[in-house]
């Protein structure tokens, strides 16, 4: 667990936040410019010294000014990744990755620097020098550089936000499937609502220094809206069905189409369309690639509410892991490692479970064209 | 630097174009005129050679190299932290020092030699103490090295401390959230990225060790093989054999050369030809 708060007060500027991050959660601060954002990331890392508070990392107290612990930047083991990367311009990208690792383990042999090269594709770069990569390729390796030093929590502050829009996304992408296999917490900053829907398993926003909301990012950013921006947000199963029973107790409900049946948590979509409706509702639901998970068998005891059996349609290379597309009436898609693959040897034909929760599925609400998106939001009042 | 032609040399203002021709011949010339003089008339000598190999020039040679050395090992070792100081401090007595630093570069050698004597000469402010316990400074070759030490470490400072006011904050940063200790940080990031400036610093401070002259006769005198350094040796010289002088003068002539291509070649590192 890490978490924490902090009171911090300069010349006009007061700040009070707090953060609680679980193992493997992205938690994201988000805010506009001036909120104080930065200024939390950089106390959590030791590079900033708040008046008051406590800071935990990995369950770690490195910062608590009741009993005046301090412990210095060099020992809290967070990997910080800012806008500007600043990767070392006097070193080469391989060298710039192994800077933390010990001088006998610095020449790039090692298995864990060359995974990570492998994982951020940047084989064939490593002797190149850093000003020679472009704005993509230098952010991977900022990333992979702060991976390297096996952080126990991963400051990233608005690490994509100087990269064009179809870079940022296909990064996002790259990252949020490394995050998925990896049980270190990051704390995300981020004024861009996009960025913070996709990555964010939890979203704190803090205004003005202050922390004005908490909670899940749907329900404090409000719904991707159209399913554009859904798939512009980088979910990859959009599925549009029909509402066909409502089960309020558990808080589910049954939406069919397409030859599949899932379960979703239940929203009163009728009353945003003021009279109730009756028959069935259309809807759209969005389930992430990451979520789902691949059995070969169905599983007999489980707890998760969807399970659907499917055909593999097709295997993509979709770095760290694969992509694979199951036909199960309507095509769902998969996020999974490369040994996971190997072990269950997956090929295209065969015939598989997909398993996931229903609390992996969300409502995406699909507004006519034309209409304009929800606008930025205020203090998660959404629900 | 490198620019994507080398056979055009572009000129912002066309107009200077015909200034810029003249000023450049004129400042060649000035100092390429005296230089091959020195030579040409060197060359003419007859006992160039034994000039080189006498006992004097040897001496003065040997002297001038080692305080030199001494002088710089001293000004690295105790001016490379403070110039560190210097570039990162915010506080105002930092802004006061840091003006001060440049005092010994404005002001005239002789002066500093005097200023030296006033407070290690046998009379000066701290003379007595320091031969209570037996250490006397004036004329000796610790006296020369202290002279250098005045007048060249303030080059060696500022061009360090710019060195490393030029390493981005955020790089260090950077490097302590990666685990790297604030020590190993200044070793492996800060003094890479600032080398070039420190050994343009090394550079220009050890030139001004080789050819320091009026705070040594000052506060060290002038003694054979104990405080007679290669400038004080050449104006003893010039008085009795201009054979001598012309010989010690190319010698000091050629080390400084050497001293200043070597580190020059040092100092270009491939990352620089950035922009």
């Amino acid at each position: 667990m890490s978490r924490g708060w902090v009171s911090l007060h300069r010349s006009g500027f007061n700040l009070d936040a707090s953060w609680e991050i679980e193992p493997g959660q992205v938690l994201v601060l988000f805010g506009p410019s001036g909120a104080g954002k930065t200024t939390t990331l950089r106390s959590i890392a030791g590079l900033e010294r708040p008046q008051r508070g406590h800071i935990e990392i990995g369950g770690r107290v490195v910062f608590d000014d009741s009993s005046s612990v301090w412990v210095a930047p060099h020992r809290r083991r967070v990997g910080y990744l800012t806008q500007q990367t600043h990767l070392f311009p006097h070193l080469n990208v391989v060298q710039n990755i192994a800077y933390s690792l010990p001088r006998s383990q610095r020449r790039g042999t090692e298995p864990r620097v060359r995974k990570l090269i492998s994982d951020l594709r940047l084989e064939g770069l490593e002797t190149r020098r850093t000003w020679e990569l472009s704005g993509g390729e230098q952010q991977r390796v900022g990333l992979a550089r702060a991976l390297a030093s096996a952080p126990s929590l991963l400051l990233l502050d608005e690490p994509f936000s100087s990269l064009d829009s179809e870079l940022r996304r296909a990064l996002r992408r790259e990252l949020r499937s490394m995050l998925a296999e990896s049980p270190v917490p990051v704390l995300l900053v981020t004024h861009d609502r996009e960025e913070a829907l996709a990555l964010g398993d939890a979203v704190q926003v803090l205004e003005g220094g202050k922390v004005t909301a908490t909670g899940l990012p749907l329900d404090v950013l409000g719904q991707p809206g159209q399913g554009e921006v859904a798939r512009l947000v980088g979910v990859e199963n959009l599925l549009r069905l029909t509402v066909s029973a409502r089960n309020s107790r558990d808080g589910t409900m049954v939406c069919e189409g397409g030859g599949i049946s899932l379960e979703v948590p239940l929203r009163d979509i009728s009353a945003s369309q003021g009279e109730a409706c009756h028959g069935p509702e259309p809807v759209t639901v969005g389930v992430r690639s990451s979520d789902i998970i691949v059995a070969s068998r169905e599983p007999e005891a489980s707890s998760a509410r969807n399970r659907l059996q499917g055909t593999v349609v097709s295997v993509e290379l979709r770095p760290p892991g694969y992509e694979v597309t199951l036909d199960c009436g309507t095509e769902l898609r998969c996020h999974i490692t490369g040994r996971a693959l190997a072990e269950m040897n997956i090929v295209p034909g065969q015939r598989l479970w997909a398993v996931f929760k229903a609390s992996s599925c969300f409502l995406v609400s699909e507004i006519p064209a034309g209409t304009q998106a929800p606008g930025p939001p205020d203090a998660g009042d959404t629900q | 630097m490198a620019s994507p032609s080398r056979t055009t040399i572009r000129i912002g203002n066309p107009g200077l174009g015909a200034a810029g021709a003249v000023s450049t011949i004129v400042c060649v010339l000035f100092v390429g005129i005296p230089v091959a003089a020195l030579l040409l008339r060197a060359a003419q000598q007859d006992g160039l050679l034994a000039s080189l190999t006498s006992g004097v020039a040897i001496t003065a040679l040997r002297l001038s190299v080692l305080t030199s050395l001494a002088c710089m090992a001293i000004i690295l070792v105790a001016g490379t932290p403070f110039a560190y100081v210097l570039a990162r401090g915010k506080s105002p007595l930092l802004r006061v020092l840091d003006s001060l630093v440049e005092l010994p570069i404005v002001l005239p050698p002789v002066v500093a030699g005097v200023a030296m004597l006033m407070a290690f000469g046998r009379n000066g402010v701290l003379g007595p103490s320091l031969e209570a316990v037996g250490i006397s400074l004036p004329f000796t070759s610790a006296a020369v090295i202290f002279a250098q030490l005045f007048v060249a470490a303030p080059f060696y400072i500022r061009s360090a401390k710019l060195g490393f006011q030029s390493v981005l904050r955020e790089y260090e940063d950077i490097s302590q959230t990666l685990g790297v200790s604030p020590w190993s940080t200044f070793w492996r990031l800060t003094l890479p990225l600032a080398g070039p400036s420190i050994v343009t610093g090394i550079a220009l401070a050890w030139a001004r060790a080789l050819s320091e002259f009026g705070a040594t006769i000052m506060f060290a005198g002038n003694l054979m093989g104990e405080t007679q350094t290669m400038p004080l040796a050449i104006m003893t010289a010039i008085e009795t054999s201009l054979d001598l002088a012309l010989a010690l003068s190319v010698l000091l002539l050629v080390v400084a050369v050497c001293i200043l291509t070597g580190l020059g070649l040092a100092s270009r590192r491939s990352w620089q030809s950035r922009s």
